[in-house]
């Protein structure tokens, strides 16, 4: 026997977990059974879908674009005086967002853009927040971000956005943050995540 | 992969990952804490499936519950903190020390090494793990891996040969715990 085997039988001595009883079958199958349903699998990056981002993508440059430069109307009724600053966010978090542990460090280093907002209206895959706090990125007043399916259901809380809920959502180039990042405002620990990260 | 197949893969691989990560918190944390690790630790693999290596998946999944872990054990410093400015009391200390009531000397010995050393030596005795295994877990080089290791062997038992030989210290046995 070795010197080092002579110091692994030592230490293997003093094992906590020399006298841990296994695992009851049932209670793993509880257990798995409760972790595939509770996480979803983020989609596969999907050439179709970087298409269709890209087109609505324009679309909204052109819309907006044509909205601000558009000669404004001698007549008629006035614009609303605070006309809401309006960001839009995809459903579909960025290919960055790993299902690591989150940390306030990679929360500042990953996310453009980062607020605090109070859901007002969810109509055809369209949730429409109302900015309370802008942590990072441009001032808005409102918010839009699509959820589909189940590419939002990793945001913590209920895993959904929900009528009259406050969130707190980061963002990359457009695409939420999920996996710990964003969530519900109540969300343990992601308030505090917020105030270390900005 | 459709959802069926990542199910059956999961449900293949994930009894011996549930049993082998149960061990490795139970080693390093407390009861509690271990639970919610475990099924943070089960979520992260679940949700990256598709990275799971076919070889080497234990050290993949202890590298996980690593990190799940660190990220617990944060989180309930930063609330011992808020405690502590509450209530102005110290928070409790957050190294867990193996406790022996067999090899009082071993364990002093391993307390009086570096955190990262010991960790290294448990990973090798205790998760049986070979150094590009530990590698895995660490996220460093299975050179770095196998230099640190041979270190760490070399400081516990140059410590386990002070204490057999306290030469003039003997004051300092006298408080050794039973």
């Amino acid at each position: 026997m070795t010197d080092d085997d002579d110091l692994r039988s030592r230490l293997r001595r003093t094992d906590p977990a020399a006298g841990l009883t296994p695992a009851a079958p049932e209670d793993i199958s509880n257990l798995l059974e409760k972790t595939m349903t509770t996480a979803v699998v983020r989609p596969r990056f999907d050439t179709r879908l970087l298409t269709m981002a890209a087109a609505v993508i324009v679309l909204i440059a052109a819309v907006g674009g044509f909205l601000v430069t558009r000669p404004q109307p001698s007549s008629g009724p006035s614009q609303p005086v605070a006309a809401p600053v309006t960001t839009e966010l995809a459903a579909p978090p960025a290919a960055n967002a790993k299902c690591i542990e989150p940390t306030a460090a990679k929360l500042k280093e990953y996310a453009d853009f980062a607020f605090a907002g109070t859901v007002t209206g969810i109509s055809r895959g369209t949730v429409t927040l109302a900015v309370t706090r802008v942590y990072l990125g441009k001032p808005v007043t409102e918010v839009r971000v699509a959820q589909e399916g189940y590419s939002s259901e990793t945001l913590m809380g209920s895993g959904r956005f929900e009528n009259g809920l406050d969130y707190l959502v980061a963002s990359n180039e457009g695409g939420i943050l999920v996996c710990g990042y964003s969530g519900e405002a109540t969300a343990p620990g992601l308030q505090e995540l917020y105030d270390e990260a900005f | 992969m459709n959802p069926d197949e990542r199910r059956r893969r999961f449900e293949a691989v994930a009894p011996a990952v549930v049993d082998a990560v149960r061990r490795y918190l139970a080693r390093r944390t407390d009861a509690a804490t271990a639970d919610d690790v475990l099924q943070e630790t089960l979520l992260v693999c679940w949700r990256r499936l598709d990275d799971m290596p076919a070889v080497e998946l234990l050290p993949w999944a202890y590298g996980i519950a690593r990190l799940c872990l660190a990220n617990a054990e944060r989180s309930h410093r930063r609330q011992n903190r808020l405690v502590a400015r509450i209530l102005r009391l110290d928070p409790p200390g957050a190294v867990t020390r193996m406790v022996d009531d067999t090899d009082g000397e071993l364990a002093e010995a391993m307390a009086r090494l570096r955190p990262d050393d010991v960790e290294l030596l448990r990973l090798w005795a205790w998760e049986d793990l070979t150094p590009g295994e530990i590698a895995t877990v660490l996220g460093i080089s299975a050179n770095a891996a196998s230099i640190r290791l041979h270190r760490a062997k070399q400081k516990l038992r140059d410590e386990l040969r002070k204490h057999s030989h306290p030469g003039g210290h003997e004051e300092l046995t006298e408080g050794r715990r039973p």
